[in-house]
């Protein structure tokens, strides 16, 4: 589902690269933590799947787009089978819960039948239903946060990518985070998540690729946080 | 692409920044109002030339001594000066006027002036020859050729006069297409920079929309239309404000010519000149529009 192939990533404004060399590969329908500390790379390995950037070397495939040499006009198609959560939520302030979610569908031009049908199942799905008409300063970070997931789901895509999700989350509502991320992963979805949460990383047990300085230093099946150090 | 959704962001977008959506439509339309009085004004000169230039002539008046004794221009010189004339390639009439039908002429010009009438005295009035030519503007030829022969006391050449009130029309005309193009720049210059506002007050939406695979054409074509709409706008306001000011002002002055100046009519307000403001108005928008989201927004 997602293949790196020694990819490098080098930024004009920074004499060391940002990825180095870098080979993953993420089979359909799995769930892998992406850790290491700040400036290991994380953020630039995401970037790189959505093509907000391009890299300097080396070869990017999700799913079938050959990311890196697609051209400019195809990018759209790509990012509409990636779904997006971060931190910050990155809500609509001004849009109530269900016209949030419906946003992501209008601006990729699906008719109105199928958003008025898809929407309250995607609430639903993420444990909203009853808060459609809410707006967002109305919810906790948690439910804000649920929403977000609701509206990167929405359009059912292969792969979720999760920056620091839990990021602004006390570690209760964390928790109900990463069971509604399992979930989501349990449809089928591939979903990549960065993150420095130690305990989530330690409680799930799933894959764990963890960078630094731009390498992939471990790649575990089954990891925890802080193995060996 | 839903039509309701593009058109919703639009008006969102216009209201969102209303002082500076109305300065763009406001500069809009003044530039667009002068350049519509710049066509106006090129419509009147060619409604006056087309009118005027038919009854141009060149009046070669005669010396005293003809004006005198020569009743109907059969002795020399005046006979070989009409011959001369007549057989001029670019001439096509000539008419005799002694000095009494000089005089019924003059009357009748100054029929609202008797004590000016009264004055006058066949004796004052120089016989003349009346020259039509078959290119009025070409009148330079005789001029030339008559100015100074023996029988002649000067040419007067109506077209000379006809020239300077044109080229004051033209300067008229050329200061108000000055004037709009300082406008048009500044009203640009609003645009994009409306259009910059837009988009980064919009960041967020755009950003999602980015990211949930929106394509250019609905990212960008809310803030393309909103520039469109604000310069169609502008133009609806400059051909209001052309009108108004025909029936106000424009009317009124012209009349005061006694018809020297021929009226603007409504209809040449609404045709051609109001559909070719509201399209070069759309159309630079437009274009504004485009350019400043390539330069300024990353897609």
């Amino acid at each position: 589902m997602i293949r790196l192939d020694s990819v490098s990533k080098v930024y004009k404004t920074s004499a060391r690269p940002a990825l180095d060399g870098v080979s993953v590969d993420v089979d359909k329908g799995e769930f892998v933590f992406l850790i290491g500390p700040s400036g290991s790379g994380k953020s630039t390995f995401l970037r790189l799947l959505l093509r907000e950037e391009v890299p300097t070397k080396g070869r990017v495939m999700v799913s079938n787009f050959d990311v890196a040499k697609m051209a400019r006009r195809r990018i759209p198609r790509l990012r509409q089978t990636i779904g997006c959560v971060f931190q910050d939520f990155r809500l609509l302030a001004n849009k109530t819960v269900a016209e949030n979610v419906a946003f992501a569908l209008e601006v990729i031009g699906k008719p109105k039948r199928t958003i008025t049908k898809v929407v309250p199942e995607v609430l639903e799905l993420v444990g909203l239903d009853g808060k459609a008409d809410r707006m967002p300063n109305e919810l906790s970070g948690g439910e804000q946060q649920r929403v977000a997931i609701a509206r990167a789901f929405v359009n059912r895509p292969l792969v979720l990518l999760a920056d620091e999700p839990t990021g602004n989350l006390d570690p209760d509502t964390s928790q109900d985070i990463m069971l509604l991320l399992e979930r989501i992963n349990r449809t089928g979805t591939t979903v990549l998540m960065a993150t420095h949460d130690h305990s989530i990383v330690d409680s799930m047990r799933r894959r764990v690729v963890e960078l630094h300085l731009g390498r992939v230093i471990r790649d575990d099946k089954r990891g925890v946080y802080g193995v060996g150090r | 692409m839903r039509a309701s959704f593009v058109f919703s962001e639009v008006i969102t977008g216009l209201r969102r920044n209303v002082t500076m959506t109305i300065a763009m439509i406001l500069t809009t339309a003044i530039s667009l109002g002068m350049f519509g009085g710049g066509l106006l004004f090129v419509r009147t000169i060619d409604k006056m030339k087309a009118s005027y230039l038919d009854d141009v002539e060149v009046t070669v008046y005669l010396t005293e001594d003809i004006s005198a004794n020569d009743r109907d221009c059969t002795g020399e010189p005046c006979a070989s000066i009409r011959q001369a004339l007549e057989s001029n390639q670019a001439v096509e009439s000539v008419v005799f006027e002694d000095r009494n039908e000089a005089y019924e002429r003059f009357k009748r010009i100054f029929e609202g002036q008797p004590e000016l009438v009264e004055l006058a005295r066949p004796e004052a009035l120089p016989a003349s020859l009346h020259v039509k030519l078959f290119d009025p503007a070409r009148s330079d030829v005789i001029v030339q050729e008559f100015s100074g022969q023996a029988g002649v006391a000067n040419v007067d050449d109506q077209n000379k006069f006809l020239d300077r009130f044109f080229s004051l029309l033209n300067s008229g005309r050329n200061g108000t297409f000055i004037i709009a193009l300082i406008a048009a720049l500044a009203a640009v210059l609003l645009i994009a920079n409306t259009i910059q506002v837009s988009a980064y007050t919009r960041r967020t939406e755009v950003g999602i929309m980015r990211l949930v695979g929106a394509t250019r054409w609905y990212t960008q074509l809310p803030f393309l239309l909103e520039a469109v709409v604000a310069g169609a706008l502008g133009a609806i306001i400059g051909v209001g404000g052309l009108i108004t000011l025909k029936y106000v002002a424009l009317d009124r002055i012209l009349e005061a010519t006694g018809g020297a100046i021929p009226k603007i009519e409504l209809i040449d307000v609404l045709f051609p000149v109001a559909p070719i403001l509201l399209g070069v108005s759309m159309l630079i928008s437009a274009i504004t529009g485009y350019v400043t989201l390539r330069l300024y927004v990353r897609h």
